[in-house]
C-alpha cells in the first residue's frame, strides 16, 4: 500500500462524512457513512481503511472513525 | 372519407414534404379536394391536406418544417365560392370547402410563374450539382414549362459570385430564387438569425450577416439552410465533389447526448452526406455542425488499420494478425492475474460505443476477469446524476423527452450551455423562448441562451464556481418560506418523514438568499425572483449539465435539484422535470449497461444476492459480491503496484481525466494496457496492445440519448480492420477462456432485455417498428415511457434529501488567486480526437484561456499573449482571450487539444459520493510567459517518439484472419 493511496482513502471517507454528518443522530450518520462505503467501495479499499483505523486512525474525522468501526471486513470470495 | 389526426406528429411519412407544419388542434374540419373528402385538424393548410391525400400541389417557398410564407404563388388553387387563386400554403382549411388543384387556368398561371423564375436562372441543369435533387427542376417539370419567352439578355443575377468560405457548403447566389426558405430555416429551425433578405423586389438577395462571407457571419454551420434550399444555391461541397448519393441508411449521430437521427446518404460504400432525418424523434430533422458535417474522421489517414503489439512502451509497434494480437493480450492479462491476483486487472467501457458493446465489455470484466473492476468515462461527467437521481427519485435518468420543453413556461438551465454542447436541443429551447417562456440561467458564465434573438424575459444568476449547493438551498428556502410549495404533490407523492427533516433544515436562516449572498456572490433579490418564477410561473423545467456534476458536491447538487422539483410539484407530466444533459452520445447507455463497478446492467447492485443469482445463471459464472475499483482508485492502485492490467475500449483516459501527470504515472506502471480505439489516442501511447476500433458507421447497435431514447445505429460501411468493436471484445473473451458467441448485436440486446427489468420489452424488431424506444420499456410500458414518474416513483415515494452546503477544499489563496473552470464549444467534441481531424478545426484551432478584462489588466495581459497557468498539481501554457463573458476572478478554458494540457492543472479533488472529478473548480495563478511549460515540452517529445514508433509499424505485415473471429 502506498501512502498516497491511503491518503486518498482518508480524504474520501472524511469528505463523505462531512456531507452526511447531518443525517439524523450521530449513530444514524455513522450508519449512513458506513452504508455508503459498503455500497460503493471496493474490497481492497475497505480492507485498507479498516486496517488503518485499527492501527492508527488519527487522520479520520470522529464520524469517519465511527463509521469505519461499523464496517465489516469484506470476505474473500472466489 | 380519409380521417387524419396528427397532433404534434411531424409527418406521416418522414421522407415526404407535406408543405406546412402539422396543426395541433383537437377539433377537425372536413373538406373536399379534387372530389376526395378528407377530415383534418383545424388550422391545417389546404396544401398539407392535399398532400396527406397524396395530391401534390406544386410549391417552391413552402416546406413542412417552416411556417408558410406565401411568396412564390406556385401553390395557387381554386376554391369554390372564393375569388381569385389563393395560395394553398397560407390558406387554412374550412368546413365544407371544395378545392380544385388542377385546371387549365391554374396550369397557365403556374407556367407563367415558372417562366419568370427560370428567366433569371442559369440553364446549366446537366452540370449542376443539384441535378436529380432540385425542386426548381421538379416544378418546371410538374407545371410543364416548355418555353421561356423572356431572354437572358436583360438584367439578371447570373454572374453573382460564389461564397466558398464555409468548409462544408457553398453559396452560389446566381442560382437563388429568393424563396427565403434558408432565412426562415435559420430563424425558425436553428434560431441563429444569421441570414437576411437584403433589398427589395428584383434587387432582393440572400445575405449572411452584413453581407459578410458565411464564415465571418453569426452562422454556426448547422446546415439547416442548406437542407431547405430547393435549388443548388446552398449545397454541400461533398455532393458537389461526389455527385448525388444513390442509397441511404437511417442511423444515429455519435457525437452528443441529443442523439440526432440522420440519413447517411451513400454512393456504394462512400458516405456522401449526412442529412438530418425528419423521422428522428430527438431531432425532427434538425442537426448541428458536428453530426451534419464532421464525419470525415471516419476515413482519415490516422485511423488504426491493423492490430499491433509491443513488449514495452519504448519499443516500436509490431503490426500482427488479429489472432496474434488477441492471444498476446489474453496471455498477458492472464499472466498478470496469476502473478498479482484476480483483482489486479480491470477495464473501461466507452460512452461512445454502442450499448451492446458496453454491455459486452462489462460482462467480459465480471465474467472473464472475475472481478467488478469496470468503470466508464461517465465517471468523470455524470456519475453524480446517477447517484443523486437514484437516491431522490429512484431512477438514474432524466424524466422527460426533449419535446417536453415546448410545454415549459419557466426553463431553468444550470451549469449547462446547450447552444454549444447540445445544439439541437439548444435550438428547441430557443424556439420555446421565442414563444415567451421565461429563462433562468444559473452559471458563472453568460451563456448564449441569454442572448436568444426575440427571446422572452431572462434572469441570470452568475454565481461563483463551487457554490451551486448554496444557491439551490437559497432557492428552496424562498420556495418554502414564501409558501410556494405544492403541498398536494408533496403529500401525495413524497415520503413525509424525509420531507419534514428536509423542511426543517432548509428553513434555517443560514440557507436564505441574504445569508448565502456572501457565498454565491449573487444579490438575494435576484435569487428570490428566480425562485418565484420557477415555483409559480406555470410549468417549471430544469436542465443541467456538467457545471452541476463536476464539483466536490456534484451529487448533493443533483439531489438539491430533485428537491426543488418535488417541492414545487414539477414532476410527472409534460413541460416539467429534471433533465441531465449528457455529454457524449452514449453516456446514458453506458451507465444503463452496468459500466459502474457497483452496478450490473439496469442499476442493479452487485451486493444483491437475487440479482447476482439471475445474472450468474445466464452468464454461467459466480459474480463477485463486492464492488470493484473506480477509475481514480484504479490509478491509485496502479501507482501502488497492486493494479497491473487494463483493457480500455474507446476512451482516452490520459487526456480526459484530471491531473494528467498522476494519470501518466499510473499508466506507465501497468504491465498490460490493451487499448481499442480508432486513433492512436493519448492513452494508446502507453499501451502494449493496440486493437483497431470501428466508428459508428461501421457497425450495428444502439445508442441511448439523454432522454432515455434507444436509437438504432446502422452499419453503412465495413470496419476498416475487419472487425466491429463487439466482435473484438468477443474474441478477447474467448481467448481468455470465457465463451461468447453472438452472431449479431440484436442477440446481445436480447440478453440485455432478459436481464434488465427496464429493458424487457426492447428488441431490434420493435425498434424497427417504432423507430426508437424510451426506457423503461416492459409489460407495463410496452412502447416505452416518454415521461417518467407519472403515477409514482420506482422507489414508491419521492425522497427529499438534506443538502448541506460544504465548501470545496479547492479554495483560492494568495498563491492561487483565480478559479479555473472548464467547458466545451460547439465545433469540437470532447477530447477532440474526431473533430480535430475534420474541417471543424477551422472554428477552434486551439484551446484559449478566457480571462476577465480586470484580471487581465492587473497582470498586463492582452489578447493572444502566452499565459502560464499553474495550480497546486501542475502547470501549462495557453494563449489569452480577454472576455467579458467571465466573472472577475474566474478564468475559463476548453480541453479539446491534448497539447494544451488543461488537465495537467486540474486536481484530484472530486465529488464526495462518486469521485466525479471537480473539473469546474481549480485554484490557479496566471502570468505572462514566453515558452511552453515543462509538461508541454515533455508531451511534445513523448508524442513525437510514440508517433515514430507507430510509423515504423504501419509497414508491417497485413492482417487477413478476420474470418476466424466472425
Ligand atoms: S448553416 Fe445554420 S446557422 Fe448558418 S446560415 Fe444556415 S441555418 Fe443559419
Ligand atoms: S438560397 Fe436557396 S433557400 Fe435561400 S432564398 Fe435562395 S433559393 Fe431559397
Ligand atoms: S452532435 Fe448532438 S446535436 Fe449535433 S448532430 Fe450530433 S447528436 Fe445532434
Ligand atoms: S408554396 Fe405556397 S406560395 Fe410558395
Amino acid at each position: 500500500m502506498s501512502n498516497d493511496q491511503l491518503h486518498h482513502l482518508i480524504v474520501m471517507v472524511n469528505q463523505i462524512s462531512s456531507n452526511l454528518h447531518h443525517t439524523g443522530t450521530d449513530d444514524e450518520a455513522a450508519e449512513a457513512v458506513a452504508g455508503h462505503l459498503k455500497k460503493f467501495w471496493a474490497r481492497s479499499m475497505k480492507q485498507m481503511i479498516i486496517e488503518y483505523a485499527d492501527q492508527d486512525g488519527s487522520e479520520l474525522s470522529p464520524l469517519s472513525r465511527e463509521a469505519v468501526a461499523k464496517l465489516q471486513k469484506p470476505v474473500e470470495t472466489v | 372519407m380519409l380521417q387524419y389526426f396528427d397532433p404534434g406528429k411531424p409527418a406521416l411519412n418522414p421522407d415526404l414534404d407535406y408543405g406546412t407544419p402539422p396543426a395541433i388542434s383537437e377539433a377537425t374540419v372536413s373538406l373536399s379536394i379534387d372530389g376526395y373528402d378528407i377530415e383534418v385538424p383545424e388550422g391545417t393548410s389546404v396544401l398539407r391536406a392535399a398532400s396527406i391525400l397524396g395530391i401534390q400541389i406544386p410549391k417552391l417557398c413552402a416546406s413542412d418544417n417552416l411556417d408558410a410564407f406565401g411568396s412564390c404563388r406556385l401553390c395557387a388553387v381554386e376554391i369554390e365560392g372564393r375569388r381569385g387563386y389563393p395560395a394553398s400554403c397560407t390558406t387554412p382549411v374550412a368546413e365544407g370547402m371544395s378545392v380544385t388543384t388542377q385546371n387549365g387556368k391554374l396550369a397557365k398561371l403556374r407556367r407563367n410563374i415558372m417562366e419568370l423564375y427560370i428567366s433569371d436562372h442559369p440553364l446549366d441543369c446537366l452540370t449542376c450539382p443539384a441535378n436529380g435533387d432540385c425542386e426548381l427542376q421538379d416544378m418546371a417539370g410538374a407545371v410543364g414549362l416548355r418555353e421561356v419567352r423572356y431572354g437572358f439578355e436583360g438584367e439578371n443575377h447570373l454572374a453573382a459570385e460564389t461564397d466558398d468560405s464555409n468548409p462544408y457548403f457553398s453559396f452560389d447566389p446566381s442560382k437563388c430564387i429568393v424563396c427565403s426558405r434558408c432565412v426562415r430555416a435559420c430563424e425558425e429551425v436553428q434560431g441563429t438569425f444569421a441570414l437576411t433578405i437584403e433589398g427589395r423586389g428584383f434587387d432582393s438577395k440572400v445575405s449572411a450577416g452584413q453581407s459578410e462571407p458565411f464564415m465571418d457571419s453569426e452562422c454556426v454551420s448547422c446546415g439547416a439552410c442548406v437542407q431547405s434550399c430547393p435549388t443548388s444555391t446552398l449545397m454541400e461541397k461533398s455532393v458537389i465533389d461526389a455527385g448525388q448519393p444513390e442509397h441511404s441508411v437511417v442511423t444515429t449521430c455519435a457525437y452528443c447526448g441529443v442523439g440526432c437521427s440522420f440519413k447517411a446518404e451513400m454512393k456504394g460504400d462512400q458516405l456522401v452526406r449526412m442529412v438530418p432525418y425528419k423521422g428522428g424523434d430527438a431531432n425532427h430533422g434538425h442537426s448541428c455542425v458536428k453530426g451534419r458535417f464532421a464525419f470525415g474522421y471516419a476515413t482519415h489517414k490516422d485511423r488504426i488499420r491493423e492490430p499491433m503489439i509491443r513488449g514495452s512502451i519504448s519499443e516500436p509497434w509490431r503490426a500482427v494478425s488479429w489472432d496474434e494480437a488477441i492471444s498476446f493480450a489474453a496471455s498477458r492479462l492472464k499472466a498478470t492475474q496469476a502473478r498479482y491476483g484476480r483483482e489486479s486487472i480491470g477495464g473501461i467501457t466507452s460512452s461512445r460505443c454502442t450499448n451492446e458493446e458496453t454491455y459486452l465489455v462489462q460482462k467480459l470484466i465480471r465474467a472473464a476477469f472475475g472481478n467488478n473492476n469496470t468503470d466508464t468515462c461517465a465517471r468523470v461527467c455524470h456519475s453524480p446524476t446517477g447517484y443523486g437521481l437514484k437516491t431522490t427519485l429512484g431512477e438514474s435518468a432524466g424524466t422527460q423527452t426533449f419535446d417536453s420543453v415546448m410545454e415549459a413556461d419557466t426553463i431553468m438551465v444550470i451549469g449547462a450551455n446547450p447552444t454549444d454542447a447540445h445544439p439541437v436541443f439548444g435550438s428547441q429551447v430557443r424556439r420555446r423562448l421565442r414563444q415567451g417562456a421565461k429563462l433562468i440561467v444559473i452559471d458563472p458564465r453568460r451563456i448564449d441562451l441569454l442572448k436568444t434573438p426575440h427571446g422572452g424575459e431572462a434572469i441570470h444568476l452568475p454565481l461563483r464556481p463551487g457554490t451551486n449547493v448554496a444557491m439551490v438551498n437559497a432557492l428552496a428556502y424562498v420556495i418554502v418560506t414564501e409558501g410556494l410549495e405544492d403541498r398536494a404533490f408533496i403529500e401525495a407523492r413524497c415520503d413525509q418523514s424525509q420531507y419534514a427533516a428536509w423542511r426543517e433544515f432548509i428553513q434555517q436562516e443560514r440557507n436564505s438568499p441574504e445569508a448565502m449572498e456572501a457565498v454565491t456572490g449573487v444579490p438575494a433579490d435576484l435569487v428570490r425572483q428566480a425562485a418565484r418564477a420557477y415555483a409559480t410561473n406555470g410549468n417549471g423545467a430544469i436542465y443541467y449539465g456538467l457545471g452541476v456534476t463536476e464539483h466536490s458536491q456534484g451529487s448533493t447538487m443533483v439531489m438539491g435539484i430533485a428537491n426543488l422539483a418535488m417541492a414545487t410539484g414539477n414532476l410527472g407530466r409534460e413541460g416539467v422535470g429534471v433533465n441531465p444533459l449528457r455529454g457524449q452520445n452514449n453516456v446514458q447507455g453506458s451507465c444503463d449497461m452496468g459500466s459502474f463497478p457497483h452496478e450490473l446492467p439496469g442499476y442493479q447492485h452487485v451486493g444483491d444476492p437475487d440479482v447476482r443469482a439471475r445474472f450468474g445463471k445466464v452468464w454461467g459464472v459466480a459474480i463477485d459480491e463486492e464492488p470493484g475499483l473506480r477509475i481514480p482508485n484504479m490509478f491509485d492502485a496502479a501507482i501502488a503496484g497492486t493494479f497491473k492490467g487494463l483493457y480500455v475500449q474507446g476512451e482516452d483516459i490520459a487526456q480526459s481525466d484530471p491531473n494528467t501527470q498522476h494519470v501518466e504515472a499510473a499508466l506507465t506502471s501497468l504491465d498490460c494496457l490493451v487499448v481499442q480505439d480508432i486513433f492512436l489516442n493519448e492513452t494508446a501511447k502507453y499501451a502494449h496492445v493496440l486493437l483497431p476500433g470501428s466508428t459508428f458507421l461501421e457497425k450495428d447497435g444502439t445508442f441511448t440519448n439523454a432522454e432515455r431514447r434507444i436509437n438504432r445505429v446502422r452499419k453503412v460501411m465495413a470496419p476498416v480492420a475487419g472487425l466491429a468493436d463487439w466482435e473484438v471484445t468477443m474474441a478477447l473473451s474467448n481467448a481468455l477462456g470465457y465463451p461468447m458467441h453472438y452472431r449479431h448485436p440484436s442477440e446481445i440486446m436480447d440478453e440485455i432485455a432478459q436481464l434488465t427489468p427496464t429493458f424487457t420489452g426492447v428488441s431490434y424488431d420493435k425498434l424497427e417498428r417504432l423507430g426508437s424506444i424510451q426506457w423503461p420499456c416492459n409489460d407495463e410500458h410496452p412502447e416505452g415511457s416518454p415521461t417518467m414518474h407519472e403515477v409514482d416513483f420506482p422507489i414508491g415515494r419521492g425522497r427529499f434529501a438534506v443538502t448541506e452546503y460544504v465548501a470545496t477544499e479547492e479554495r483560492t489563496t494568495r498563491k492561487f488567486p483565480l478559479v479555473l473552470t472548464t467547458g466545451r464549444i460547439l465545433s469540437q467534441y470532447n477530447v477532440g480526437a474526431q473533430t480535430r481531424r475534420t474541417e471543424n478545426e477551422r472554428w477552434h484551432e486551439e484551446d484559449l484561456l478566457e480571462i476577465h478584462p480586470s484580471d487581465a489588466e492587473l497582470r498586463g495581459i492582452r489578447d493572444g499573449d502566452w499565459l502560464g497557468i499553474s495550480s497546486r498539481v501542475g502547470r501549462t501554457v495557453l494563449r489569452a482571450k480577454v472576455s467579458e463573458r467571465m466573472l472577475p476572478g474566474v478564468v475559463y478554458t476548453t480541453f479539446h487539444h491534448p497539447g494544451s494540457g488543461a488537465n495537467v492543472i486540474t486536481t484530484d479533488s472530486s465529488d464526495w459520493a462518486t469521485n466525479c472529478p471537480e473539473y469546474k473548480v481549480t485554484a490557479v495563478q496566471v502570468e505572462k510567459v514566453s515558452q511552453p511549460s515543462q509538461w508541454q515540452r515533455h508531451f511534445e517529445d513523448f508524442d513525437e517518439r510514440q508517433q515514430q514508433l507507430l510509423e515504423t509499424a504501419i509497414h508491417g505485415e497485413k492482417t487477413d484472419d478476420v474470418g476466424v473471429f466472425k
